[in-house]
């Protein structure tokens, strides 16, 4: 009793804490960067703008999520509804994912530079950064989806099959429906990773933004405009500008968690079967 | 007569586990058989076995054989989709889709390819009238099905089940998680199915066995002990293992 007192205690304090030392950095962030967090500043390109960020960023967390999501949902159906038994091709596999998604993000990143820069002559762009950001993100995907699955209770899938549905008529009709809650917020999540991304960006999709905004071209994002800006630090004011480009993103993966758990709670997050209890 | 379901020499296995050895039973057309036996003597098994989704588990033998008409259903060839049509099936805990009401009924019509909205309307009506749940639900069918309480749930699941227009209709212990009076209402129902439906039901409750079928199969460490009509199992059971059953010395 005492002891979980005490470390009710603690966790409080740490919490505390946290919660104190965000509010720090929010506050700092909201104190030099609000002043010129403009439209003007949202939409411009340039020194003190940040419009084609925002494209970029939002262009490559699409693509990448556009490419991962049914890939992972994909993989996901597979191992769980159709492989029932835990054969050593899977658990191999697992390995596999297991390792790329604790793998550093620059690391895999210098991969597909290798790769795709190097083998195929692509050049360092939107279209490799959302390579990079795909290879990364599909691991989690699977993860993600794998959980949303494995959710959905058994009874459903009986309910289905007994009613004369094949195995994947169940997947699309029922399981998928049933699991849409917790995808969409899993969608949402790694959406909020994706996004702050920045050490595998600067390698693929690089530092600058071009005049003519292509695919092909350099697509440099909100989070690694602020590294840039931090550490090239030619601009002036360059304090301000991090900080509003900072609050920017910060303001972007709120909303899209928001709209994500919004979404979830609409496709019935949560709604478990009736177990007779 | 010919009966509506022969099973032949029925034997099943999980991994090396035998859950049933060499039942042989058959089931008349539109009566309903009571199944009791207690608990892990391999109802469910059986239950399992006569819409093949014991197949669905990993490491499932099944051996003999299973005549729906002249159509041995576990021969590999036959199609587990049709079999399952006319075979139907309820669970022992109520388990709608989380999808409306109207939705769950139209599930196994929809399967088949029935999209015209006013003939799903119309097999939508008419499954949920013969589940005795239409008067509860009627201008509620866009609700939520998991909003029902335990009782209409189980029914909905029935009316779920007669939509697609089955011969057969199995039940795992329907009511084994409803109230008194929600059971009552299941009990009634099968009543009313009955003549319609050839039912199976498994049942832990020897009074509802009793109130509701025609005839009792008592199972046992997956044999077959004895078959009867209800009346005569109960009052005169051939076996004296039966006799200890029904009189309470095998704790279930
Ligand atoms: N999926 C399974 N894997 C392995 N063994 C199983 C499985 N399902 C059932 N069994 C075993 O098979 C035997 C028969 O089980 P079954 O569920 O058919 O019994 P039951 O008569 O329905 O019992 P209850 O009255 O408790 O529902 C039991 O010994 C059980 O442990
Ligand atoms: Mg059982």
């Amino acid at each position: 009793m005492g002891r979980g007192r005490r470390l009710y205690g603690l966790s409080a304090v740490l919490a505390a804490l946290g919660l104190a030392g965000f509010a720090l950095v929010l506050g700092s962030l909201l104190k030099s960067g609000l002043p010129i967090l403009t439209w003007h500043f949202l939409t411009s390109s340039g020194p003190g703008g940040i419009g084609p960020e925002i494209l970029n960023t939002a262009v490559l967390c699409a693509i990448a999520l556009v490419v991962t999501v049914p890939l992972g949902l994909m993989v996901a159906v597979y191992q769980g509804e159709y492989l029932r038994r835990r054969s050593r091709r899977v658990r191999e596999l697992d390995h596999l994912r297991a390792t790329l998604m604790s793998a550093p993000t620059i690391v895999v990143a210098l991969v597909i530079y290798r790769v795709a820069v190097g083998w195929w002559h692509w050049p360092v762009s939107l279209m490799t950064g959302a390579l990079a950001l795909a290879v990364i993100n599909w691991p989690f995907m699977v993860a993600v989806s794998r959980s949303a699955l494995a959710s959905v209770p058994d009874s459903y899938r009986e309910a289905s099959l007994a009613l004369g549905a094949s195995r994947f008529e169940t997947v699309i009709k029922v399981v998928i429906p049933a699991a849409l809650g917790n995808l969409i917020e899993g969608i949402g999540m790694s959406l909020a990773r994706l996004a702050g991304e920045s050490a595998a960006l600067i390698v693929t999709a690089g530092v600058n933004v071009s005049q003519h905004w292509s695919l092909w071209g350099p697509g440099e994002t909100l989070a690694v405009h602020i590294w840039y800006i931090r550490t090239e630090g030619l601009v002036s004011g360059r304090d301000a500008e991090a900080a509003a480009t900072g609050l920017t993103l910060m303001i972007g993966i709120s909303v899209v968690l928001w709209l994500a758990s919004r979404a979830a709670r609409l496709f019935g997050r949560s709604q478990g079967g009736y177990d007779g209890a | 007569m010919e009966p509506k379901l022969r099973v032949e020499n029925l034997s099943v296995w999980y991994q090396r586990q035998p859950a049933l050895k060499h039942v042989t039973l058959s089931v008349e057309e539109g009566e309903v058989l009571a199944l009791i036996g207690p608990s892990g003597c391999g109802k469910s098994t059986f239950l399992r076995t006569l819409n093949r989704l014991s197949e669905e588990q990993v490491g499932v033998r099944v051996t003999g054989s299973i005549l729906l008409g002249d159509l041995d259903i576990h021969q590999p060839q036959v199609d587990v989709t049709q079999i399952r049509r006319r075979i139907g099936m309820v669970f022992q805990a109520p388990n709608p889709f989380p999808f409306s009401i109207f939705d769950n009924v139209a599930y196994g019509p929809r399967l088949q390819g029935a999209a015209d909205p006013a003939a799903l309307r119309k097999i939508v009506e008419q499954s949920l009238r013969q589940a005795a749940l239409w008067d509860e639900v009627r201008g509620k069918l866009r609700r939520p099905a998991l909003a029902l309480s335990g009782g209409q749930q189980q029914r909905l699941c029935i009316a779920r089940a007669l939509a697609v227009n089955p011969e057969v209709l199995l039940m795992d212990e329907p009511t084994a998680s409803l109230d008194p009076l929600s059971t009552a209402k299941i009990e009634e129902l099968v009543g009313a199915l009955r003549g319609q439906y050839t039912i199976v039901m498994v049942t832990h409750n020897l009074r509802q066995a009793a109130r509701v079928s025609d005839r009792t199969a008592f199972f046992l460490d997956g044999t077959l002990v004895e078959v009867g009509p209800t009346r005569q199992i109960f009052t005169a059971p051939q076996d004296s293992r039966t006799e200890q059953y029904l009189t309470g010395r095998f704790e279930s």
